[in-house]
């Protein structure tokens, strides 16, 4: 690893860390590598006077070697780097006025040599064997970045080194994956400065290349994702990488202006076709991460909307945004509850969104003004999935009924119906009940599910689980309790159902079964041969 | 202003009568009649009592209004008189004297003379009235003096004893105790002073009822009395004696015999030999040794000894009568249908320990400590909960060959051994330890040591052939049998476990046993399981467990949980090693998509497993239908099909009485027809008809309803603003109570001051009196000395008169 930590660039940090500390383990290790001067008297020498600037290729040359069989020298790399770094700072690269012929080709021939340096530096991310490893250049090219930003100016962050790290971690793709969670880690969401100028160049890269390559927002989206809530007072925003942005105080230090263009940002990014699971990781986190940062949160409808229409688990993430923009902006979506109604399919109980979706779903019927009939609807839909479902799913669908029935007691009807007349009861006895509820019937209004009856749960109430059929015999019992916590309910799986039985010693020993029966499985005399099932099943595996 | 006190007292003499116009002399002289003169006493005291204002004693404040009813609702009179406080004081006066002063004075006295004659002090009684009650007194004493059941007593006819006619009385004695020749004097003793008595009492007869004994014959009377007394009392302390000595000489024999006995149980012990010498033939034990002394602490420690071997001795049972048939069968029938009973009650999850072990109070709640956790009532993500059937009972010792039916629940052994003897009773006898009685006697060589763990087991198992896995499991535990030494129960209970691992590593040899030979494993393992109950449950939960950190479905899996159906009952409402085993079927069937064919076997075989085990208790299982469903959607070949629609089949019948079947079943329908099942297709719509037909609305809440808090006051009857009204009975009886002991505290300690005033004012009395009595005394010593000496100085004077006269 490079002797000076990504850290030690940190200007706050810098202080903690002695300047020459770098210099020590560097003596004891530079003795073989190096025929002639060693790297550091090289550095020193560049250092002291002008003269000693062709030393500069020297190290290059020790450090990207021409030859491929001479070894790389990362102290070489590092010695580079601190010289670079030293130059920017006592303004090198600068032309002062009135300036010689001399003094102008010098500081070309220097800007030619950094250029090279950084492009042997980015050389990294373009392939497989370079010299450096990716995460070693990061905080090289940072305090790069940082030392030319401070002695230049601003618009290096557009312009130079750092503009064309951001890209080369963007194109990298999976290659670049170690990098970027580096620079993520500790550049991106540790400063300020480099988050606001990575977005633009993100923007740039968006607007130029990214509309027709869907590759490249993965990696883009990774990056933003990392990103936390936003800071709220302007004072947070404190933490520079160049000293120069502490100057340029009106961008840089304004949360405002800070929000605006990560809204832009994604703006950009969700105005791109999205595959189906860049969508989901955007919208899993959409109500935490994404919406605090728009100042304008009607901006993310469309989107919203798109996502919600598209079905499946898409819609179900897009349920909670679509939630907040209807909470907060007054969205106003039509058949609302037509589309909730539809997202009650087969796989809804069995889904690992399930605990995600009834926390939504218990707030969205927390109205007692809702139609009984829709409230009819949702809970003979629910308990006909719960006759499929697993012991998890059954455990929130009954509470969740429980609470819709003390809710809305003109629904109460489906657990308990008497006829009305003598000719009703008649009926009954002769030809049966007929169940007037419509599985297909995609209106929530129109089920008829207030006429039928929930014989789903009261056949749950046998349910081999013990708790499960416990839990489901308080449908029938008297609703004296006011309402069940959903939130109990909630995260429960065979796992943790398992674990519960599993995990606790026998208290006392298990009954035994009186009989020793003659046969178990060899000529059972029932319809299922267990026996022969049994050879089958061990001849298979 | 009111009119002066004498004015007052003027009128109303004059409204009396007493003083009026001025009467004649003749009419003053004619005097006044006894009736008048009653009347005007009566009428002076009255007016005395009124002016006196102390006679009365009234309230304090007089009430504000005036009052109609004669007495107010605290039982004040009309006018205000709250008491009268002279009266009262006088009665106190009076009964302190007739008792507290009674009391004093005899003090630290001893004896005395109580007056006991009747009518001497009462005046009011006639003479007659004082004989009537005198005699009457004397007959009712004569009645009450003997038992009831003291037959010697009886003089009176109608308490007399008869038999055939005749008195019992002449003959009793020598009927009744003529055993011994040696008390023959006693009895004489005793007759003669029975004698006596009755001479006494026939003279007493004789007398006049109302005349009054001597002294000297009721002395007479009370010393014979006493003496007959204490020769009853030592005459049946003398039966007592002769009981005692006569049980122990019995005693002697008795234990010589016991002592054989002993001896030939085990090592004769010195003790209980010299204990069985005759020597002192009739001697108690404890008191030879309390007269040795010397062994004091040896002999009553055998005798304890002995005792208590005695206790614990057996008695000799009655052999069991030979039952007839129909008696066997009852008691089979009555034993199945107890065992059937205890099985519904499980299944309904109603024992005893699951009502009272309430699930709702789980302390370890890991997840909501803070709050309540509504998912915990109902057991989810509690740590520990529900209940067991009923425990073991441990002192059922019965030796497990003789009795194969393996259960803990039994509670007599009579009854498991009934069982066990008829065969046929319970339906299935274990052939697996049949000739146990006959020990190992067709020379089967099994492993001389019991294997303990999963390796020995495999070591002893691998080598031999399968069809020799009876013999020698059988052998292995007949070896080991713990009625043969008690160490073995351990090693049974190890071999167990070692053998529940070993069923499930059976499958997957290279060359897998037939069912056969699983069934014989399991039944052995089912058979230990009774005695072993614990080691095999765990090792039971132990697969379990593993199966659930595994989470895939192994054949010796799949044998594992076929076990389980089979040794544990599966239709409880809980059961430690079922329910988790259901459950972890659900997993696999509700986490698996059915696509290979070893999935689709798999899942066959764990949905009939599934059904067996509800097959009593017709539980849900959800899984198992979306399973199935899956699997004729999904398989292909008719041969792994086939046992899936075997099962669709199975489960639509089970199920065919729940609600929901209609729901349940319609999706099959699709499915089946395109599978062309016309078999299973016509079944599924038949029990679809049936369902349509018998379906009712639901009508879950026919609940009595609940009562609406009802927000009337509540009404007093005769409210009365002074009474307390407390809610709370038990704190109104409490304060009842202690104002009632404040009350009466109140009363006993004024009661008490005014008994100290009283003494004390009978002590001043009385020291006065003394006083008095001696100055009295004194003064009239000193009157009659003066008397003396005035009259001796009289003398003198005279004398001196005398002589100076002569001179």
């Amino acid at each position: 690893m490079p002797p000076f930590a990504p850290k030690a660039v940190n200007g706050k940090k810098r202080k903690a860390i002695p300047q020459e500390e770098p210099l020590h383990p560097k003596k004891s290790k530079s003795s073989p590598s190096p025929p002639h001067e060693s790297i550091p008297e090289l550095e020193k020498a560049i250092s002291e006077s002008r003269k000693h600037y062709n030393n500069i290729v020297k190290l290059q040359e020790l450090a990207f070697p021409k030859n491929t069989k001479a070894k790389p020298s990362t102290e070489a790399v590092i010695a580079l780097c601190r010289v670079f770094c030293r130059l920017f700072a006592s303004g090198s690269f600068e032309l002062p006025k009135n300036s010689g012929k001399s003094e102008i080709s010098i500081v070309e021939w220097l800007e030619g040599r950094k250029r090279e340096y950084n492009s042997c530096l980015l050389a990294a991310f373009s392939q497989d064997g370079s010299y450096m490893s990716q995460a070693a250049v990061i905080p090289l090219a940072m305090r790069l970045v940082a030392a030319e930003t401070s002695a230049v100016g601003e618009s290096r962050w557009r312009s130079g080194l750092f503009s064309q790290l951001v890209r080369h971690l963007i194109i990298g793709g999976v290659h670049s994956e170690p990098a970027r969670s580096i620079f993520t880690e500790e550049y991106f969401t540790a400063f300020d400065d480099v988050r606001y100028h990575t977005l633009q160049i993100l923007q740039d890269i968006l607007k130029n290349d990214a509309s027709n390559n869907n590759e490249l927002l993965s990696p883009v989206i990774e990056l933003l994702l990392s990103l936390d809530e936003p800071p709220t007072e302007d004072e947070d925003l404190d933490s520079f990488l160049s000293a120069s942005s502490k100057a340029a105080k009106s961008t840089l230090q304004s949360v405002k202006k800070q929000k605006k263009m990560v809204e832009q940002t994604w703006l950009s990014i969700l105005g791109l076709p999205l595959n189906k699971k860049q969508r989901k990781d955007i919208l899993r986190v959409f109500v935490h991460q994404i919406i605090p940062w728009f100042n304008r949160l009607e901006r993310l409808m469309d989107f919203l909307t798109d996502c919600y229409d598209q079905g499946g688990e898409t819609t179900l993430l897009a349920l909670a945004g679509l939630f907040h923009l209807m909470q907060e902006k007054n969205l106003d979506y039509p058949s609302f509850f037509e589309k909730l109604y539809s997202l009650l399919d087969d796989g809804l109980l069995h889904s690992k969104h399930r605990s995600r979706f009834f926390r939504l779903l218990d707030t969205f019927m927390t109205s007692t003004h809702l139609p009984s009939n829709l409230v009819a609807s949702f809970i003979k839909r629910l308990s006909r999935l719960a006759l499929y479902a697993p012991p998890s799913g059954v455990v929130v669908v009954i509470p969740w009924i429980y609470n819709m029935f003390k809710r809305h007691p003109a629904t109460t009807f489906m657990i308990h119906r008497v006829s009305r007349c003598a000719e009703e009861t008649e009926e009954w006895e002769t030809y049966g009940a007929e169940d007037p509820f419509s599985m297909d019937e995609q209106d929530p209004m129109e089920t008829k599910a207030m006429e039928s009856s929930l014989w789903e749960l009261e056949t749950l109430q046998s349910h081999y689980h013990p708790n499960v059929a416990t839990l489901a015999k308080i449908i029938s019992e008297q609703f004296t309790k006011e309402s069940y916590n959903l939130e109990d309910f909630l995260d429960h799986s065979y796992n943790s159902l398992l674990d519960v039985e599993l995990e606790k010693d026998l208290k006392k020993i298990p009954v035994v079964e009186y009989q020793i029966p003659k046969t178990i499985l060899h000529g059972e005399a029932g319809d299922q041969n267990l026996g022969a099932l049994l050879q089958q099943v061990i001849a298979v595996s | 202003m009111p009119p002066s006190q004498l004015k007052r007292l003027k009128a109303s003499l004059r409204e009396q009568g007493i003083t009026g116009p001025q009467k004649s002399k003749k009419q003053k002289k004619k005097g006044l009649s006894t009736e008048t003169k009653i009347r005007r006493n009566v009428a002076l005291e009255s007016i005395r009592e009124s002016f006196n204002p102390f006679e009365v004693k009234h309230l304090s404040r007089p009430s504000k209004h005036d009052i109609t009813t004669p007495s107010t609702l605290n039982g004040k009179t009309a006018n205000g008189a709250l008491g009268r406080p002279g009266i009262s004081k006088s009665l106190g006066e009076q009964k302190r004297q007739k008792t507290l002063l009674l009391e004093v004075q005899g003090r630290n006295k001893v004896g005395g003379i109580i007056d006991r004659r009747i009518g001497e002090d009462d005046p009011n009684m006639t003479a007659e009235e004082k004989a009537l009650q005198r005699y009457s007194w004397e007959r009712q004493r004569k009645k009450k003096k003997g038992n009831v059941f003291d037959l010697e007593d009886g003089d009176d006819d109608e308490d007399l004893l008869t038999h055939g006619g005749r008195t019992l009385d002449e003959d009793y004695d020598a009927a009744s105790v003529d055993g011994g020749s040696d008390d023959e004097d006693m009895q004489q003793t005793r007759k003669r002073v029975r004698e006596e008595l009755e001479d006494l009492e026939t003279r007493l007869d004789e007398e006049e009822p109302d005349r009054k004994k001597s002294r000297a014959e009721v002395m007479d009377e009370v010393v014979k009395k006493s003496k007959l007394y204490k020769f009853e009392r030592q005459r049946a302390k003398e039966d007592d004696d002769d009981m005692r000595m006569e049980l122990d000489k019995d005693l002697s024999d008795v234990r010589a015999a016991l002592g054989a006995f002993q001896q030939a149980l085990s090592k004769p012990k010195p003790v209980v030999e010299a204990v069985a010498e005759p020597e002192p033939p009739a001697m108690h034990p404890d008191r030879m040794a309390l007269i040795e002394g010397s062994q004091s602490k040896e002999a009553p420690k055998s005798y304890d000894q002995q005792l208590r071997a005695m206790l614990q001795d057996g008695r000799a049972k009655p052999t069991d009568r030979i039952r007839s048939e129909e008696e066997i069968q009852a008691e089979a029938a009555a034993k199945a249908k107890e065992l059937e009973d205890s099985r519904q009650k499980r299944m309904m999850g109603e024992d005893e320990e699951s009502e009272d072990e309430a699930p709702v109070d789980e302390p370890e709640n890991i997840f909501t400590q803070e709050e309540h956790d509504d998912a915990a009532d109902f057991g989810f993500k509690s740590k520990v909960r529900h209940s067991r059937p009923e425990g073991i009972d441990d002192e059922d010792d019965f030796i497990l060959e003789d009795d194969l039916i393996a259960s803990e629940s039994e509670p007599e052994e009579d009854e498991a051994s009934v069982a066990s003897d008829d065969a046929s009773s319970v339906g299935s006898v274990d052939e697996l330890m049949e000739e146990h009685r006959e020990g190992l006697s067709n020379g089967f060589k099994g492993p001389m040591s019991c294997p303990r763990t999963l390796e020995e087991v495999m070591a002893v198992f691998d080598h031999i052939p399968y069809e020799d896995y009876h013999e020698t499991m059988r052998s292995i535990r007949l070896r080991s049998d713990p009625s043969i030494h008690p160490t073995h129960k351990a090693r049974l209970d190890d071999f167990a476990a070692a053998l529940v691992e070993f069923l499930a590593n059976l499958p997957s040899k290279s060359e897998p046993p037939s069912s056969e030979i699983f069934d014989v494993v399991i039944r052995h393992i089912h058979s230990m399981a009774r005695k072993s109950a614990e080691s095999i449950s765990t090792a039971f939960r132990q697969q379990l467990r593993q199966m659930h950190a595994t989470k895939s479905m192994t054949p010796g899996d799949l044998v594992i949980l076929t076990a389980i159906g089979t040794i544990y009952p599966t239709s409880d409402h809980f059961h430690q090693i079922v329910t988790p085993a259901i459950i972890l079927m659900a997993r696999w069937l509700g986490l698996t998509t059915p696509s290979t064919p070893q999935t689709l076997t798999t899942g066959a075989y764990l949905g009939a497993l599934c059904l067996k085990y509800q097959a009593l208790s017709k539980r849900y299982i959800p899984e198992l239908a979306r399973f199935t469903l899956a699997a004729l959607v999904k398989s292909t070949s008719t041969a792994l099909l086939a046992p899936h629609i075997v099962n669709l089949l199975s489960f639509a019948t089970l199920w065919q009485h729940k609600s929901a079947l209609p729901e349940l079943l319609t999706p099959f329908l699709k499915p089946l027809a395109t599978l062309n099942q016309p078999k299973a297709l016509q079944r599924i719509n038949v029990l679809l008809a049936q369902a349509a037909l018998g379906r009712r609305p639901l009508a879950l809440h026919n609940h009595r309803p609940l009562a609406i808090k009802s927000a009337a006051p509540k009404f007093e009857e005769s409210f009365d603003p002074t009474k307390h009204y407390d809610h709370d009975a038990a704190r109104a009886e409490t304060q009842k109570l202690k104002r009632e002991f404040k009350k009466e505290r109140k009363g006993a300690m004024r009661e008490l001051r005014k008994d100290a005033n009283f003494l004390a004012r009978t002590k001043l009395k009385e020291k006065r009196d003394k006083d008095r009595a001696y100055d009295d005394k004194y003064r009239k010593l000193v009157a009659e000395i003066q008397g003396e000496e005035g009259h001796e100085a009289k003398q003198y004077e005279k004398e001196r008169r005398l002589r100076r006269g002569k001179k």
